[in-house]
């Protein structure tokens, strides 16, 4: 394995130039947004095994944090700003996200299909 | 660790904070746990009573509902009886027995969906979860605040009552502090705690076997100097016998023309050596710690009159004036003592006063004390060698002193001693005719301590 | 409200304020002046309300992954300075004082840009919340019991290390930086996937069941070791690699001063 990733190292330049390309080529993307601290959809459908962009608007003054442990991301968007979080290629199943600052009500989940 | 006290404040404080905010924290979680459940119970007895109010057969009733509590009453799965104003037409949530958490109308809410068997109908009630979180939190924080509030009472208690503890350490300390260097009595700590008594113990025994080892120096010269008196006046006499005989043979033989030069230098260095022998004892006996001091009334101007009289003769030798000026000076003060110092003044002026120079003694009162100045009009003394001058045995240019001056560097020890018996203070500086030292001692004119003289063990 | 800003902020104040008690408990060893944290501290602070004000704009910069490159640079910078700083310490201890500068600058910097990072994140969280007056006491409340927590544990830690004797110090000390630099270039590593600088990849393992990510202990453990539940082959690896070159960095490093010591009283006596 160690190998293999030596062999993707010295290519990662290269992936990184294809990671625009590859955005530009039209990746799936899906927007949510945040309005009086509550993800809006609560629940969104992504195709499994493919790289995502999520879109995330912040609709609310205050800034907040989209959080996933099972999708080891987190990002603080600001209060009115707009996110892109890159997510996937996923396995099949749900994943949980949530706003760090206010879990209570902020929360949601992403399936997977 | 720079101090004990910040160390044991920091380390006590951070301990009492995090069993504390641990323990608070614990308490918050089951509080809260307890509170949703206790929320949770109230949803479902507001779905028992919706169950239990008649329904309209016909439309659907809106209720007009305050904003933080919905409901929906169905019969069946289609038909709507009676909604809350703030509930959507469509069902709340998925018709599935149990609590669930779901968005609607601008709020995430917790739903209790029930199926009452009886109506064969289903009944959802929800409640807003920011709205019940935020009252619950409310509710606990109140008994959460006072362990914040109570931190800053804590450290200042610690920061306090560390500071008493520490109050025995900080008096050691103090008593160390302010010991001077021949102050050998052991530390005044009285009921030192447990922690710090094998200190002071130690401490105390480690200044008794200094003073012991001192007393033991001291005492060893002086009785070194007393066990030299006698030999040295034995060469003394027999120096004067061998010059009488010697003389006898002179007379007789007239072969030897004159007593031999080596003679008169042997009563020279014997004389030298009785000096140098009394000097020591005077320093000895002068100790403050020792001397056994009789303070009496006198007068310094009398007295210094008398001590001139009696050296007249050093100062007719060199061919040198003497001026006693000033007035009446009464003090209380030891006799003996002072007049040992005016003897090692004067000798001392006598001595580095050139042949035919002026020596000035004043004595008289000035305000609240009585002054004593010796000036003569010798080479002086540079300034810098103030200090140094009261050493035992130190002379002034060292080894390049005028050897034509004889001399043991102890005199001013011995002034020293005496002044430091009467607290007096000896102040340095040039003679008013110019060049020539001036030595002034102030002294008090009240009584000196009685505790001054004899406070040692012997 | 309360338990959330409590976790947040216990977070990022452990994280910070464990390599502050480490760097400052060997600095004491070091007899380095310790007056100048007092500095580096305000640096940080000042740098995170600066970048907090700015997070809109750094946000925006680098088509939208200014913040995620910041980050994994700030904490990239922190294992480059600790890969400077552990070695220096051993030199030190072993032959005396060696570029006691150069090692009390890096301590400088790796500090403020923590307490920057770390920060920044308080700030933007209870900013968030100053416009919300009736939960604002419940944040500070938590905020407080969070930030109390994370300084004892500090503080303590402290004193721990102080308490030891030296060479455990050192020791413990070495072990410790090592783990927290990893941590950072595996969070920094992660920050660039997210960016997508770095190809994103099924995660190795799932230990979420066991430990999850979310929980206190989670938490206290992330904050030590930047614990992951689900580590992508990247994550892993760079954190394997961060290790291992910190290692052999300080085996050579020990190897050479302690060798260089032997030889001391050989080449006085020549």
């Amino acid at each position: 394995m160690t190998s293999h990733w030596h062999k993707k190292w010295y290519k990662t330049v290269i992936v990184i130039l294809l990671g625009w390309m590859a955005v530009a080529a039209g990746r799936p993307e899906v927007t949510l947004e945040i309005r009086d601290h509550l993800f809006m959809p609560s629940e969104l459908t992504v195709p499994a095994n493919t790289k995502v962009k999520l879109i995330v608007y912040n609709r609310d003054p205050t800034p907040e944090e989209f959080e996933s442990y099972e999708l080891n991301r987190e990002k603080v968007i600001m209060g009115g700003q707009r996110a892109i979080i890159f997510i996937g290629p996923l396995a099949p199943g749900e994943y949980p996200f949530f706003g760090e600052f206010n879990p209570k009500t902020a929360q949601g989940k992403i399936i997977a299909q | 660790m720079k101090s004990i006290r910040v160390f044991l404040l920091v380390a006590l404080l951070s301990t009492i904070i995090l069993v504390n905010f641990v323990s608070a924290l614990h308490g918050y979680r089951a509080s809260m746990a307890e509170a949703q459940q206790l929320f949770d119970r109230q949803l479902a007895a507001t779905a028992q009573l919706l169950t239990a109010m008649p329904q309209p057969e016909t439309a659907a009733i809106v209720v007009r509902q305050t904003e933080d509590l919905a409901f929906q009453v169905w019969a069946g799965k289609e038909r709507l009886l009676m909604r809350s104003s703030n509930a959507p037409q469509e069902s709340i949530a998925p018709f599935e027995e149990g609590y669930r958490e779901i968005n609607f109308s601008g709020y995430r809410w917790r739903v209790f969906t029930h199926f009452a068997p009886e109506r064969r109908g289903w009944v959802q009630v929800a409640e807003r979860i920011d709205l019940r979180y935020r009252l619950a939190d409310k509710m606990i924080l109140e008994s959460v605040l006072p362990i914040l509030l109570g931190i800053p009472v804590a450290g200042l208690l610690i920061w306090l009552v560390v500071g008493r503890g520490l109050s025995s350490l900080r008096q050691l300390a103090g008593a160390l502090q302010k010991k001077r260097a021949e102050d050998l009595t052991p530390l005044p700590l009285e009921e030192p705690p447990e922690e710090l008594l094998p200190v002071v113990k130690s401490t105390n025994a480690l200044l008794a076997r200094l003073q012991a080892s001192f007393d033991r120096e001291r005492r060893f010269s002086a009785d070194a100097a007393h066990e030299l008196r006698t030999p040295i006046s034995a060469i003394r006499v027999h120096a004067h016998n061998l010059e009488l005989e010697l003389r006898d043979l002179q007379h007789q033989h007239r072969s030897i023309e004159e007593v031999p030069d080596s003679l008169g230098k042997l009563k020279g260095s014997v004389e030298r050596m009785t000096h140098l022998v009394e000097q020591i004892l005077d320093l000895y006996r002068t100790t403050p710690d020792h001397y056994p001091a009789r303070f009496e009334p006198l007068d310094l101007y009398q007295l210094a009159r008398e001590e001139i009289a009696e050296s007249y003769a050093a100062f007719a030798a060199k061919n040198q004036s003497v001026e006693l000026r000033g007035g009446a000076a009464p003090l209380l003060g030891d006799r003996f003592a002072l007049a040992i110092l005016l003897k090692n003044l004067l000798g001392n002026a006598n001595k580095y006063t050139p042949e035919a120079g002026h020596i000035e003694v004043w004595a008289r009162t000035e305000g609240e004390r009585v002054t004593l100045r010796v000036e003569d009009s010798g080479p002086g003394i540079p300034e810098a060698e103030y200090p140094r001058i009261f050493e035992r045995f130190y002379r002034v240019g060292g080894d390049r002193h005028d050897t034509s001056v004889e001399g043991c560097g102890l005199g001013l020890s011995i002034v020293q001693h005496i002044a430091q018996l009467h607290h007096a203070q000896i102040e340095l500086g040039q003679s008013a005719s110019g060049q020539g030292l001036s030595v002034r001692i102030d002294f008090p004119q009240q009584a000196p301590l009685p505790n001054v003289a004899g406070e040692g063990d012997d | 409200m309360l338990l959330t800003s409590v976790i947040i902020v216990l977070r990022e104040v452990l994280e910070a304020a464990l390599l502050l008690s480490i760097l400052l408990a060997t600095s004491r060893f070091m007899q380095l002046r310790t007056r100048w944290f007092y500095a580096s501290l305000a640096f940080g602070v000042v740098g995170a309300v600066a970048y907090g004000n700015n997070l809109t704009a750094i946000s925006n910069a680098f088509d939208g992954t200014g913040q995620e490159l910041l980050d994994a640079f700030l904490q990239f910078a922190i294992y480059l300075l600790l890969l400077l700083i552990v070695p220096l310490m051993v030199i030190n201890h072993h032959r005396g004082a060696y570029k006691r500068n150069l090692l009390q600058g890096a301590m400088l910097v790796a500090v403020a840009f923590a307490v920057l990072r770390e920060g920044s994140e308080v700030y933007v969280y209870l900013s968030a919340f100053r416009t919300q007056p009736d939960l604002y006491s419940s944040v500070m409340t938590g905020a407080l019991l969070g930030a109390g927590i994370g300084f004892s544990i500090g503080a303590l830690f402290y004193y721990l290390l102080l308490g030891l004797s030296r060479h455990y110090t050192l020791l413990l000390a070495g072990i410790l930086l090592t783990l927290v630099g990893a941590g950072m270039c595996a969070q920094a590593a992660q920050m660039l996937i997210q960016a997508d600088w770095l190809p994103a990849q099924a995660p190795l393992w799932d230990t979420s069941a066991l430990l999850p990510e979310g929980s206190l202990p989670g938490q206290l453990l992330y904050a030590l070791v930047s614990y992951e539940a689900t580590p992508t082959p990247i994550e892993v690896i760079v954190y394997s690699v961060s290790i291992s070159l910190m290692v052999l960095l300080l085996g050579f490093t020990h190897y050479v001063s302690r060798s260089y010591r032997q030889n001391l009283p050989e080449a006085r006596a020549h």
